[in-house]
């Protein structure tokens, strides 16, 4: 077996006020694949993978990605791996008055020098990935349209360009269809696993609905109070496991 | 959280009312003479000697279940949701509130010398009259020279809220409390801030005072005085719209490896820039007002010109000067206000 491209060691985030959100967990993540993250609102799903990209910092604990450890670097290297470990969240965190194709851009924005972002100089090569990756997730006619003015499964996706157009290695996505409907919510789903099986990027994504979890992850990691309870198949997960993770007496809402 | 630290300003509010209520009584049973009143260092004694009783006082009413005025204001939440209602002359805060008020009117009335009297006085209310009838027969062969020096006025204005617009956008992000998050980033924001607040709290009139000593009396000491006093104001204001930004965007924009100036200027500036107009237009539409003020102790424009014709008593001039500077006023307020309307 080939090295993982994340291996996660005992890593632990402890927030100023006290709160454990982290109490050491540990996995490793193989090239290719889309794993799932699941558990209740507090579990720590949101912070394990703002850890990755150092959206937080990690207390303590190792992030390798890459056989290489990421957990403590700073300053412009923190900037190079948010560049190779891209991200999606739960409200999109688009620019509003932007348009689409601005803000699939802003994917570049690691790779474009300050002064020159600003003054908007984005390399026509730039352009052409960006309108590449608009025709991936099937919203290439909206490029000159202000980002407020689509649809919420449509802002996901152009939210899945931005990270696209960073060619990253791994796509976190934060609740990536918790504000959405449940018919847009497999159309993203769709272009996820699209991204994970055509272009080999490996995702990493927390969900909430268990059908969901069935139907796209190729393996499944429960996280409660911070600590991993569950690792394995997503096929494996029963009633009892369900109840164990989620609480009992809860009942898996199913999306089709 | 320390749910007592309520109790410091509490004890200060009626320490000081109660300080300042000692010396209402201790001036009017003693009634010192000029000197007496002139020694500041005695008399502060007094005033700290009633600060300690206050203190006690309130301290000890509180213990003892009675409400004061201070405990009635600053008592957290919590305390306030289990209160009893009473009538608030069944109450001690609301005595203390009636009595402070009472005195203080009374206290106001023979320190501002009011005089009743004075008002209805026939030689007085004469000479008002003169001034009036000036006043409604302005002299219209010197509107040409108003309309020109109301000219300059706006242009000192605009001078001033131009050159402060750069700097304040790039100050408001440092004082801005979400932004300057680490530890050597706070101390900037404290400082900023304290120096903001320290300059606003300096009158307009008084840095163009000081600016006219410095460049000479004229427009640009004007313009100077409202630059700085409106760089402190803008940065304030920017800077709570800055720390009223949505974390969203910023999050997004940080993610893809953005630098800390692109995540200011993609995901903070576009959700700023409406406020931002906003709040110059109606800092232009002060400053105009202000400029007017300025030019009233040297700084040029018509405040300078109204001042010329008021100390000649030339009374019908002043009321064209007065009429000129209540059009622009008026004209720049309903513009303002439309214009800060269709930028919400």
């Amino acid at each position: 077996m080939t090295e993982p491209i994340l291996q996660i060691r005992n890593l632990v985030k402890t927030y100023p006020n006290g709160t454990q959100a982290l109490k050491g967990v540990s996995f490793d993540v193989q090239k290719g694949e889309f794993l799932v993250i699941i558990g209740l609102s507090g579990s720590g799903k949101s912070t394990l993978l703002r850890c990755i990209n150092r959206l937080h910092d990690p207390t303590s604990g190792e992030v390798l990605f890459n056989g290489r450890d990421i957990s403590q670097v700073q300053g412009e290297e923190v900037r190079t791996i948010r560049r190779k470990i891209a991200m999606i969240f739960q409200h999109f965190n688009l620019i509003p008055r932007h348009t689409v194709m601005s803000n699939v851009l802003m994917g570049r924005l690691g790779f474009t020098g300050t002064v020159k972002s600003i003054f908007g100089f984005f390399s026509d090569q730039d352009k052409n990935s960006a309108m590449k990756y608009l025709e991936l997730v099937g919203i290439k006619e909206k490029a000159k349209m202000r980002a407020d003015n689509l649809s919420g499964g449509q802002q996901q996706r152009v939210a899945i360009a931005r990270a696209l157009t960073q060619n990253p290695e791994i796509l976190l996505a934060d609740e990536p269809v918790a504000s959405l409907d449940p018919a847009t919510c497999h159309t993203v789903m769709d272009y996820l696993r699209e991204v994970n099986k055509e272009l080999g990027i490996t995702i990493i994504a927390n969900l909430h609905f268990l059908s969901l979890v069935r139907e796209y992850a190729t393996r499944v990691i429960a996280l409660k109070g911070g600590e991993i309870v569950y690792q394995g198949s997503p096929k494996d997960i029963d009633e009892a496991w369900f109840e164990r993770i989620y609480g009992v007496g809860t009942k898996d809402i199913r999306i089709n | 959280m320390n749910q007592n630290g309520y109790v410091w300003k509490r004890t200060i509010f009626d320490s000081l009312m109660f300080a300042y209520l000692l010396c209402v009584v201790l001036v009017v049973i003693f009634d010192p003479d000029q000197k007496e009143l002139l020694d500041l260092e005695q008399n502060f004694q007094v005033f700290l000697f009633g600060t300690v009783i206050g203190a006690g006082l309130s301290f000890l009413l509180n213990k003892k279940g009675w409400k004061t005025l201070g405990e009635m204001i600053f008592e957290p939440p919590f305390k306030k949701a289990h209160a009893e209602e009473e009538t608030f002359w069944k109450t001690l805060s609301g005595w203390q509130l009636v009595i402070f008020v009472g005195v203080t009117f009374v206290v106001g009335l023979v320190v501002t010398r009011f005089s009743i009297y004075e008002l209805l006085d026939e030689d007085g209310f004469a000479g008002a009259m003169r001034l009036f009838k000036g006043l409604v027969n302005p002299n219209l062969a010197i509107l040409p020279k108003a309309v020109l020096n109301i000219v300059e006025t706006i242009f000192m204005a605009f001078m001033a809220t131009i050159l402060a617009i750069p700097i304040a956008f790039v100050l408001s992000f440092f004082a801005a409390k979400n932004i300057m998050t680490s530890r050597t980033g706070f101390a900037i924001y404290i400082s900023l801030r304290t120096l903001m607040n320290v300059s606003r709290s300096i009158e307009a009139v008084i840095w163009a005072i000081i600016f006219s000593v410095w460049v000479g009396i004229g427009t640009f000491a004007g313009v100077l005085a409202l630059m700085i006093h409106s760089i402190a104001s803008l940065t304030k204001q920017y800077s709570e719209i800055v720390e009223t930004v949505s974390e969203g965007p910023i999050e997004g924009i940080q993610s893809t490896g953005a630098t800390k100036l692109q995540t200011i200027w993609f995901a903070i500036v576009p959700q700023v820039i409406l406020p931002y107009i906003s709040f110059t237009v109606y800092r232009w539409d002060i400053n105009i007002r202000m400029a007017t003020i300025i030019g009233l102790v040297g700084g040029g424009g018509i405040g300078t010109m109204l001042i010329q014709y008021l100390g000649q008593a030339m009374w019908p001039e002043v009321g064209t000067i007065i009429m000129v500077i209540a059009f622009v006023v008026w004209f720049m307020d309903t513009a303002s206000a439309y214009l800060r309307e269709a930028l919400k």
